[in-house]
């Protein structure tokens, strides 16, 4: 399947060059790598994509990967809740164990601040143009994303409603497909 | 170099964020305060002065605070869902910690303070079946 490709005109403005910090990428992206992104985006692009977005609470500019998109089902507690039409599930790409070793903590993503909506997307990015030793694209990753290098379960495409307990104990707010 | 590198330059930062916690985790944190609690109860029972009794309320209400906040920060940054396979009551044991000490900052009853003590030294156990003894402490506990 392909992506949606909506052209988001008002992201002509960029940012179209960002700066990394941080190592929840590794090790695909390292902190201070320069990335061409494409900030006219107007859609969550396929899973494996990884993205820049403004992280839910902070407002501030973060880089993760698309692990589930909009009306996907997500595992969660003992069971799975569904993504909203307009919400993607966004996940770093490193392990704890990864993280550990490069002196980090474990990753902030979705799992610390749930589904992220398509209004925090910013860009796609693209290509990393700095340092010129690993200049390349960002390849998109496939697989299940949802629980690198953890144990975990897959996500489950929209028709496909999983046979679990779902949002278990969990208000059913906010997570419902509506 | 430095011309096209200005031009080059990103013009925004994004964050491939990551916690950076400092790694230290201890129920004796927790546990401490909760004595200080259960030693002011004491005071506070044999003073009857009431200008005593009001700064006891006053500094019991403190250090539950703190208690609570510790108890928070093993069960949020320690205690990983993985643990759950070795502490499988390990919510529930927070959750009614927690509820202890709004319990002990309602009174003035010994007997909850001590029913929180107890409470703390069962996440202390937790915290020891997961390895909390000799991984969290940058020398081990003392003692």
């Amino acid at each position: 399947m392909t992506g949606p490709r909506r052209f988001r005109r008002s992201g002509l403005r960029g940012p179209w060059r960002i700066a990394v910090v941080e190592g929840s990428m590794l090790p695909a992206i390292e902190s201070g790598d320069w990335l061409l992104v494409d900030p006219t985006t107007g859609a969550w692009p396929r899973r494996g994509t990884a993205v820049v977005f403004r992280e839910p609470g902070s407002g501030e500019l973060a880089i993760k990967r698309v692990a589930a998109r909009p009306g996907d089902w997500v595992p969660f507690t003992d069971g799975y809740l569904q993504l909203g039409a307009d919400e993607a599930w966004l996940i770093g790409d490193a392990t704890d164990e990864a993280l550990a070793d490069a002196g980090y903590g474990p990753a902030v993503d979705s799992r610390v601040y749930g589904p992220v909506p398509l209004e925090a997307l910013v860009a796609r990015a693209w290509l990393r143009y700095w340092p010129r030793s690993r200049i390349g694209r960002i390849a998109r990753l496939t697989g299940n994303l949802i629980e690198r290098g953890r144990e975990g379960r897959v996500p489950v495409a929209p028709d496909a409603r999983p046979e679990v307990p779902l949002n278990e104990g969990r208000p059913a707010s906010g997570v419902d497909g509506a | 170099m430095s011309f096209l590198t200005r031009r080059l330059a990103p013009t925004a930062v994004a964050r491939a964020h990551c916690d950076l916690p400092c790694g230290v985790y201890d129920p004796e944190q927790a546990r401490i305060e909760a004595e200080s609690v259960y030693r002011i109860i004491e005071k506070y029972a044999a003073n009857e002065d009431p200008t005593f009794r009001t700064r006891a309320i006053g500094i019991k209400e403190h250090q539950a605070d703190l208690v609570k906040h510790h108890l928070d920060v093993l069960w949020h940054d320690y205690f990983k869902p993985e643990h759950l396979a070795t502490v499988p009551n390990l919510h529930e044991l927070f959750w009614n910690a927690n509820k202890q000490v709004s319990k002990v900052k309602a009174g003035t009853s010994l007997d909850d303070a001590k029913t929180l003590l107890d409470m703390i030294d069962e996440v202390d156990a937790a915290w020891k079946a997961t390895g909390g003894n000799t991984k969290t402490r940058v020398a081990g506990r003392p003692g």
